[in-house]
């Protein structure tokens, strides 16, 4: 995946010599190729957490095919080049590749996405090794807190654009205040960044919850790729839960939701983060996936435009099954607008090498991309934090694919319509 | 009869490749004159990935004691350098020190328990034990627990304040870690207790029957692996900047790859390591942009190693040539003619 230079034929280099001396011998000044301006990606492409690297090879050509002929700074035209490395789902991998794509490839602004498992090992060593760095699809608190940032001070290298935990909190329990439950809620949080982070008791979803007359069962953090979760059924079946949910891996929730349908517990609502995410993973649910909900970051129906292309959310979808034969996925627009915020922090750049430039490029950024308008500088954390929507769907059967996204809950982003009304799991 | 023979050490061969290995370490202390930052952070990894590969080589290639949990160490080391450095407030290099430290001590009352179990039980014990240390600090939540934590910039700074300056720090510990550990092994097999650990090798109980403390030895073996590897997970998560239990006791990279490294390059001898660390980083730089197929390609030639040359690459270049770096072994041969080939000797697996 990673970027190749163009091959080189014996030919070309002789057919290029016989023009520098023919332009010599005519006086001709000869123009020096000035060193492109670098970014590097990192993303999951294989392992666990593949999915969420599913639309990059799509979105890259995509992007390469819009940099193709270089971009304009300070009247300048100047190359890009785009490095992408594979996290392979790896901690560690991540870390490496991106001390690589600092140390030895030079980039200028770096690019990573997807999980605080791919963007946090990334966005710390941008950070101690002064490279420029924009991340996204991670929310904020686990990639900020978790990385022990100080709301005083924040970053001065990285920048993130996500929702946070408030947002999907407030969009579950506008969901979930569409149905008549019993208010009782079962909670499913790993011992990972991402759970951690839900279950917070003070940052997370339980005071919420409480503030709202919720009742929250919480039986504990657990490990990831757990294969028995009757502990947790238990206690949900016990408490009477109507309500589950959690921010849990897909492989957990597939194994949660069979042994739940085999041990007797339905509740009427399922709302759960990164689970549901992905078509494939509600599709191997077979007829058990309908009415599943998930928080949505991105749809073909959001109302936003590229800055790249100036494609609509809808055509980029389009363009997207037309080219793969699949089903958009939620990652195609974030992937697209870090490259849109790329563009335009080159452009306000003064070019490659100048690296207190790019950050002032970056720090000043105001752009409206097909995510929705992303700017950094706020207060506290929102120094390095930039919020984008976020709604809430449920999948439901019956549409040009085997399973669709509706939304139905948009009382947090009103802009982005809905498509339907919660209904209870059957 | 007797006077007739001498024991030999080193040869001809084996004294004019040690000048060449001591030119090539030359070459490296001079490397940070010529490569940039890139290129020491490559070198940091391949000195403590041969640190790894030696310690593990001497587990398992000399004591037979076939660990699939060397990772429990590594992790081990990398929590007690970012336990010292963020929550205790230590500079960094005396924690570097102290980690490994820690990661040995730990190993003393872990070896009680998997030295009970012998052969697959034990390889599978260690790996086990190495799962028990993750949940163990995956609870740990001053220490980030499952969710991990970075490094400070501060902590970072204090190892030097330039960029430069922190990578030529982090290139000569991660060269004296590479090294020293291969002067250990070196003279440690070479000495007395060298001796006893090739004999353990060869038969415990014949070991045992000639007065070879055989406990005390595995021991030994075992906490110094162990201190190497906590050594090696401070200084690769000094690097990495952030740890997080997935990180920390990941099987693949702290004993998968490792014993990928010890296999192919020839288990049972201290040149062994050094080849197979050189072919694994030729075969990632060549081929971890593919993927998957780069695993393939990794776990297929491993299978074919084991089945064509189970002795190893090393095995295969310097059986024919009786070529060796780091002599370890003595060699008996008649005093008239020196020319007679190695089968007169005792050759073994490196004794």
């Amino acid at each position: 995946m990673r970027t190749k230079p163009m091959p080189v034929s014996r030919r070309h280099v002789i057919g290029a010599g016989g023009a520098v001396a023919a332009a010599a011998a005519l006086g001709l000044p000869a123009i020096a190729q000035p060193r492109p301006f670098k970014l590097g990606y990192v993303s999951p492409q294989t392992g666990p957490l593949a999915p969420f690297g599913e639309a990059d090879s799509f979105v890259l050509a995509n992007v390469r095919e819009t940099f193709r002929n270089g971009v304009k700074i300070g009247g300048n035209t100047v190359p890009v080049e785009i490095v992408v490395k594979d996290s392979q789902s790896n901690p560690n991998r991540a870390a490496e590749v991106a001390a690589d794509l600092i140390n030895r490839d030079k980039v200028d602004l770096m690019l990573v996405a997807s999980t605080p498992e791919t963007t946090n090992p990334v966005s710390d060593q941008c950070e101690v090794n002064e490279t420029p760095c924009v991340s996204s699809v991670a929310p904020w608190q686990p990639w900020f807190f978790a990385r022990g940032g100080k709301p005083e001070t924040g970053f001065k290298y990285t920048y993130h654009f996500f929702w946070g935990l408030e947002d999907v909190i407030a969009v579950y329990t506008d969901m979930w205040a569409q149905l008549a439950t019993d208010k009782v809620v079962g909670g499913l949080f790993p011992n990972d960044g991402d759970g951690n982070a839900w279950g917070d008791k003070k940052l997370g979803f339980p005071p919420v919850l409480d503030k709202q007359g919720y009742k929250l069962i919480d039986p504990g953090r657990f490990q990831d790729l757990t294969d028995n979760f009757s502990a947790q059924i238990g206690a949900f079946k016990q408490g009477k839960a109507e309500i589950v949910t959690g921010v849990v891996i897909p492989p957990d929730w597939t194994t949660f939701w069979t042994q739940a349908i085999q041990q007797g517990f339905k509740p009427k609502i399922a709302s759960v983060g990164k689970a549901l995410l992905f078509p494939s993973a509600i599709e191997a649910l077979g007829a058990n996936g309908e009415n599943l909900s998930t928080e949505v970051w991105w749809t073909p129906a959001h109302p936003f435009k590229s800055s790249l292309t100036g494609q609509s959310a809808g055509q980029l979808a389009d363009a997207y099954t037309a080219a793969t034969r699949k089903q958009w996925t939620q990652p195609i627009g974030f992937a697209h607008a870090l490259f849109e915020v790329a563009a335009d922090v080159m452009k306000r750049s003064h070019g490659p090498g100048q690296r207190d430039a790019t950050l002032a490029a970056v720090q000043s950024t105001r752009l409206g991309t097909i995510v929705g308008p992303i700017a950094w500088g706020g207060a506290g954390p929102f120094k390095n934090v930039s919020k984008t929507p976020l709604v809430g769907g449920q999948w439901r059967r019956g549409g040009a694919f085997k399973y669709d996204l509706v939304i139905t809950s948009n009382a947090t982003a009103p802009a982005i319509p809905a498509g339907g009304k919660m209904a209870a799991i059957v | 009869m007797a006077a007739a023979w001498r024991i030999e050490r080193s040869t001809a061969a084996s004294r004019a490749a040690l000048f060449a290995v001591a030119l090539a370490f030359a070459a490296l202390l001079a490397l940070p004159a010529r490569g940039d930052s890139g290129d020491l952070r490559l070198a940091v990894e391949i000195c403590y990935s041969l640190a790894l590969a030696q310690a593990w080589n001497l587990l398992a290639g000399y004591t037979g004691l076939v660990s699939v949990g060397q990772q429990a160490y590594v992790g081990l080391g990398g929590y007690a350098f970012f336990a010292l450095t963020v929550l205790a407030g230590m500079p960094p290099l005396p924690s570097l020190a102290l980690a490994g430290l820690v990661a040995a001590a730990l190993a003393l009352p872990t070896a009680f328990v998997v030295f009970r179990l012998h052969g697959a039980y034990f390889a599978i014990g260690t790996w086990v034990v190495a799962e028990v240390f993750r949940l163990l600090l995956a609870q740990m939540r001053p220490l980030g627990g499952g969710t991990g934590m970075s490094l400070p910039v501060a902590v970072v700074r204090d190892l030097a304040q330039s960029r430069g300056a922190r990578d030529l720090i982090t290139y000569y510990l991660g060269l004296g870690l590479g090294l020293g550990t291969v002067l250990l092994v070196f003279f440690w097999l070479r000495s007395r207790q060298g001796l006893a650990l090739t004999a353990i090798r060869d038969s415990e109980t014949a070991a045992a029957s000639v007065g070879i403390d055989n406990r005390r030895t595995k021991f030994a073996v075992y906490a110094i692996a162990a201190g190497i590897a906590g050594l090696t997970g401070a200084l690769a998560f000094l690097e990495k900047l952030r740890i997080s239990p997935d990180a920390a006791f990941s099987v693949g990279d702290w004993t998968a790859n490792v014993i990928f490294i010890v296999v192919i390059g020839g288990i049972g001898s201290i040149e062994g390591p050094i080849l197979g660390t050189i072919v694994f980083f030729a075969l990632r730089a060549l081929l971890a942009d593919y993927g998957a197929w780069y695993l393939i390609t990794l776990g297929a030639l491993a299978v074919a190693v084991m089945l064509l040359a189970p002795q190893g690459l090393w095995g295969v270049v310097a059986r024919p040539l009786g070529l060796q770096f780091f002599p370890v072994q003595r060699r008996l041969r008649p005093l008239n003619s020196p020319q007679t080939a190695p089968e007169a000797a005792s050759p073994g697996r490196g004794d």
